[in-house]
């Protein structure tokens, strides 16, 4: 284990230790059950490592097509999600150090880099052996670094690769343009032709359709535990505890797995709901949304920092990244191919321009009813974090919505701060709640 | 809690290079004020500066009613009442000195910070420079190193500069280098040093823009003392600054009007 | 010829854009900004505007404003070219044009919209599927649908007549260029990189048919100098594809020993290998010569071969004896491309030095002397080993 390096101001107050906050305790079934089934989800891909039976695709989370691979039966792997692991146990430092001997820039993406350590040590992690997967599927949808990464991936792993090129939102209207939709449904169907070369098997078309109906269903559920943040108290965080449930979303979406964990889960925070019971025991003070993705290797620090205010997410953008299902999009299986399409499309964080962000922020500050926003600006994702001063000049002075802009990291623990980060998080809820005292009487 | 009901009220400033307290009467009347290196220890560091100002100002801690800790060692104030963040101290300490502040800019060591506050001395909007420290205190610091001079007087030495040099970087880390070819070319200390106050004074005023610039403008913490930084902000924010001789006891102050507002809002909580 | 190459320095340097305002008097015509990489200039010019290179402050402008928008850890050229906005140096331009580059410049096209509406911001998406088929199809149709975009800046639609015309036009100055390239590389005491680069960079910021005497006149003069080769080391020059150095760093570069014979200068502009095919659909030619005959642009991503394969080929070809990787900083394409080369080079046994340069550097004492070094280590290398 590497211990994480902070920056030199931070060691003396984070030594303290009447800072530390009393251990609060988040999990319910949910994450229990959210561990049984990761831990199965990556013991398959171990025996596949270790030359048992099953396949494996790697591609990416943004608005990803696992409704084709799983329709291969092909296991998908996201390489986010395995780096993301990797930096909540603390193991993504040297791997980071080790691609940077190798030439890559302390400026790059430290999931890209850790995962390219991660292949240095042949895909072991102290989770699992990722094996090599069988191909490599590039859904290029919004981030530019995905391009990178899987061009990185295909030299060093060697398995087939293709890019899915997903046409940015760029018109005036905010929808598609003209032949979007076909252009992609076209190159899925290229696909389907590569999978069937790849596997040997032929594409099974009811197979599919019901893949993609179990992801319709899947996504019904998931739009239903989004909605009932709105609820104050909101049951559980739509940032820290939604990112349980993403795993699930992602690495099992179109399976029966997937539809009975979601049952189960809208079932539990629905029962919390109708006990009106907070997402923190302390209750719930300061509702916030929360922009930008999590410090994985500090995570459970980090989110001490906003339960002692007891500011709880009542929505995040990041929960969306891999699909926006709470306004209204549902894969459809009587158009199995479009309905994927669209999701890789329109449905989906990244694809989506910043200003199109910036609406969607709107809309959970005013539908979920939230006091402010907090954008947690990651120097690895540029996707997300570059012009993030104007989104927060834009919700200070165009919206009235108290702002607050904090930087670390995804996954370089050398870049989180944790004097500096808690410094600026009490000023903000300081600040909040001097302003509820005095009544917004301030100038 | 050690403290008594008295009509005093203090604040203990605990930052990373200094520990300052300040103890106020009931009228908010300044009686003491006490300055301490903090070193490694930073309880011994606080309760030190604590003692000193109390006995400075003659008073026993029975007589003091409310205690509060602030800057990056505020958890460290082992007999505080409570804590507030340097932002909070800063904004409250700059409008308790100058009551028609409504922006605050604090050039700290690490920290570079702009403040709005309203007209109760209550934070409603703050910037602080990113996670790179350009263009902070420590920055200041190894330029004067690098020009080879103490960091006290290189403001008012910038202050004679003719053709002040332009930098490439704001980076605390590159600065020397910088510094070094422009030494090699022959340029002037006073025209180098201006150019290190002009390249911070950019970086602050962005900061400023952030939370607007609304007049008055205070400028606190320790780098206010140096002239060719007050100089070099005014004249890029086209506004002139408060400055105070006890500004680099703002956030110690600011603690302490917190800590008086309490007991005075809330005296049974306190008792 | 060194004379007016003063002017046509000046005029680069100079974000007042002095070519661009005197066209816009002349002709009464709008102007769009490129951001770079590549753009389809040929659509906007075939509706009668002028499309032009913005690439960045520079090291003239301070940056005031942008850095609220955009972090520390974001390159220049983003934070520059929103400065220019912001400073009303953007002001001679109707339109906008972006394309998916890097998330930076992606979102700075957001940005952009938002701070100046008044100046509407083109995207283009351009394909990365080239296994795909479908590509050039699919790109004539998004060049179409940018060419109808574009129509409503210009007030007028665009016809097929007149994007061949711009096609030509603009072949006509990317062919002398090629020819310019290829006499560099043969003959670089003929011509240096800074005056090359300059002449590329002025063709960003005029009419194609204005540019094409100049670089007539430039190469006629070029191919009748008589320069005595000096000791230098032939070197390719990759990673400055979109931000652009100070010209005093590309003159620092030549003036420590080295003979740059290729680079991705503004490779944007100049993408094509051959000349674009114009008879038939010129949207599917334009689309034709981007997906199957253009360089290795960075953000490009080809996986029909290897990009490391392509700069080996160059440095190859060009009878290169190192490879010079001048990244900007923070650019985050050009630093992956970096780790891909890095790993090539050193297994065909080409020499490289790894550079960092910021458009916005004033000062280039500590990258003059690492370039030194290494052409001295090479040359006395190469003395020993003859």
């Amino acid at each position: 284990m590497t211990p994480a390096t902070t920056a030199t101001p931070t060691k003396k107050a984070a030594a303290d230790t009447k800072a530390a906050a009393p251990a609060i305790k988040y999990q319910g079934t949910v994450h229990e059950l959210q561990k049984q089934l990761m831990n199965k989800y990556y013991a398959d891909l171990t025996s596949i490592a270790e030359g048992g039976a099953g396949r494996s695709a790697q591609l990416l989370i943004a608005g990803n097509p696992v409704e084709v691979l799983r329709a291969f039966d092909m296991i998908p792997v996201f390489p986010e999600i395995n780096a993301l692991q990797l930096a909540v146990r603390k193991n993504s430092l040297p791997l980071i150090q080790k691609a940077e001997e190798l030439g890559y820039s302390t400026d790059n993406c430290a999931y890209v880099k850790a995962d390219i350590g991660m292949w240095e040590n042949g895909g072991k992690t102290p989770f699992a052996t990722i094996p090599k997967p069988d191909v490599l599927v590039c859904n290029y949808v919004g981030c530019n670094v995905y391009l990178n990464w899987f061009e990185h991936l295909a030299e060093k792993v060697g398995s087939p690769a293709v890019n899915i090129d997903i046409p940015f939102m760029r018109t005036k209207d905010g929808e598609p343009a003209e032949g979007d939709v076909e252009y992609v449904v076209a190159q899925l169907k290229e696909l389907v032709t590569l999978l069937e070369k790849v596997t040997g098997t032929p594409f099974d078309e009811d197979k599919f359709v019901k893949i993609v109906e179990r992801s319709s269903r899947v996504g019904e559920l998931w739009s239903q535990i989004r909605d009932l943040t709105k609820k104050r108290p909101t049951p559980y965080d739509a940032y820290f505890d939604s990112v349980t449930m993403m795993a699930p979303l992602y690495c099992l979406r179109g399976t029966e797995e997937a539809v009975d964990f979601f049952e189960k889960a809208l079932e539990e925070m629905t029962a919390k709901a109708d006990r009106a019971e907070a997402a923190i025991p302390g209750g719930e003070k300061f509702r916030i949304v929360i922009e930008g993705p999590p410090p994985w290797p500090f995570l459970r620090v980090f989110r001490d920092m906003f339960s002692r205010w007891g500011a709880v997410a009542v929505a995040s953008t990041y929960a969306t990244v891999g699909g926006i299902w709470e306004f209204g999009f549902r894969h459809d299986p009587a158009h199995p191919f479009e309905s994927v399409a669209k999701h890789m499309i329109e449905a989906n964080l990244c694809n989506r321009s910043m200003l199109q962000r910036y609406d969607q922020i709107w809309r959970y500050a005013t539908e979920w009813n939230a006091d402010a926003l907090v954008i947690h600006s990651v120097k690895s994702c540029r996707l997300f974090s570059a012009g993030q001063g104007d989104m927060r000049e834009h919700f200070v002075h165009d919206r009235d919505l108290p702002t607050l802009l904090i930087e670390s990291d995804l996954e370089d623990p050398r870049y989180f701060s944790q004097a500096q980060l808690r410094n600026r998080i009490d000023a903000f809820f300081e600040a909040l709640e001097q302003r509820r005292i005095t009544g917004g009487k301030a100038a | 809690m050690s403290n008594g009901s008295g009509r005093y009220s203090a604040g203990v400033d605990v930052g990373s290079t200094q520990t300052k307290a300040v103890i106020l009467d009931e009228n908010g009347k300044i009686v003491a004020r006490a300055l301490t290196d903090t070193g490694a220890y930073l309880v011994r560091a606080a309760e030190r500066a604590y003692e000193q100002a109390l006995q400075a100002a003659g008073v026993h801690r029975e007589q003091v009613g409310y205690v509060i800790g602030t800057g990056y060692g505020r958890f460290n104030v082992a007999f505080g009442d409570a804590q507030v963040t340097e932002i909070g101290c800063h904004a409250k300490g700059a409008w308790s000195i100058f009551p028609n502040t409504r922006t605050v800019i604090d050039i700290g060591g690490q920290d570079t910070k702009a403040i709005a506050v309203s007209d109760r001395g209550e934070v409603l909007d703050f910037a602080m420079n990113d996670k790179c420290a350009a263009g902070s205190g420590r920055f200041l610091t190894n330029s004067a190193e690098a020009c080879g001079m103490d960091v006290s007087q290189m403001g008012e030495k910038s202050l004679t500069a003719k053709n002040p040099v332009r930098l490439s970087t704001v980076c605390t880390v590159f600065v020397e280098s910088d510094i070094l070819s422009y030494m090699a070319q022959g340029k002037k200390i006073d025209d180098i040093l201006a150019g290190v106050h002009s390249a911070i004074a950019s970086r602050t005023v962005a900061l400023v823009r952030r939370v607007g610039a609304k007049d008055e403008v205070t400028f606190t913490g320790g780098v206010s003392r140096n002239v060719g930084m007050r100089r070099a902000i005014e004249e890029k924010l086209g506004l002139s600054l408060n400055a105070s001789g006890d500004s680099h006891y703002t956030g110690a102050i600011g603690a302490a009007v917190f800590a008086l507002e309490r007991m005075q809002a809330a005296p049974a909580a306190v008792a | 010829m060194t004379m007016t190459f003063e002017t046509y320095r000046d005029v680069i340097e100079d974000r007042e854009y002095p070519t661009v305002r005197e066209w816009r008097d002349r002709t009464g015509g709008k102007v769009i900004g490129c951001f770079p990489v590549y753009a389809p200039v040929e659509v906007p010019y075939a509706l009668g505007m002028l499309p032009i290179g913005l690439f960045g402050g520079g090291n003239r402008i301070e940056i005031a404003n942008a850095d609220s928008r955009f972090q520390s850890f974001i390159c220049s050229i983003v934070k520059s070219t929103l400065e220019l906005g912001f400073i009303g140096k953007l002001d001679v331009l109707d339109g906008l044009m972006f394309h998916s580059i890097c998330d930076p410049a992606r979102n700075l096209a957001s940005v952009m919209g938002r701070n100046f509406p008044q100046r509407p911001a083109v995207f283009v998406h351009l394909p990365q599927n080239f296994q795909s088929p479908q590509a050039p199809q699919y790109m004539a149709g998004e060049l179409r649908r940018v060419a109808q975009e574009l129509s409503a800046i210009a007030g007028r639609p665009v016809r097929d007549a007149d994007l061949a015309a711009a096609i030509a036009a603009y072949d006509r100055v990317r062919e002398l260029q090629r020819q310019l390239y290829a006499l560099r590389s043969s003959s670089p005491e003929r011509i240096s990189t800074s005056e090359l680069y300059t002449l590329s960079r002025l063709a960003t910021l005029m009419d194609p048919k204005e540019v094409a005497p100049i670089f007539e006149a430039a190469l006629a003069g070029a191919i009748k100098r008589t320069e005595r080769p000096k000791d230098r080391i032939r070197v390719v020059l990759a990673g400055s594809f979109c931000e652009q150095p100070p010209l005093e760093l590309i003159e620092s570069l030549e003036q420590a020993g080295c003979y740059i014979v290729d680079d991705d200068f503004l490779l944007g502009w100049r993408s094509q290998r051959h000349p674009v095919k114009t008879d038939g659909d010129p949207f599917l030619a334009l689309a034709e010569a981007y997906v199957n005959d253009s360089h290795h642009l960075s953000p490009k991503h080809d996986l029909r071969k290897p990009r490391a394969q392509g700069l080996i080929e160059t440095a190859r070809a060009n009878r290169a004896d190192a490879v010079i990787f001048l990244g900007a900083k923070f650019c985050e394409p050009g630093l992956f491309d970096y780790a891909l080369y890095r790993k090539a080079l050193e297994a065909s046994s080409i020499p490289h030095l790894m550079l960092e340069f910021e458009e916005k550097m004033w000062l280039y004492d500590r990258i003059r002397s690492e370039v030194e070094t290494f052409v001295e280590s090479m040359l006395f290398a190469e003395a020993k080993a003859s």
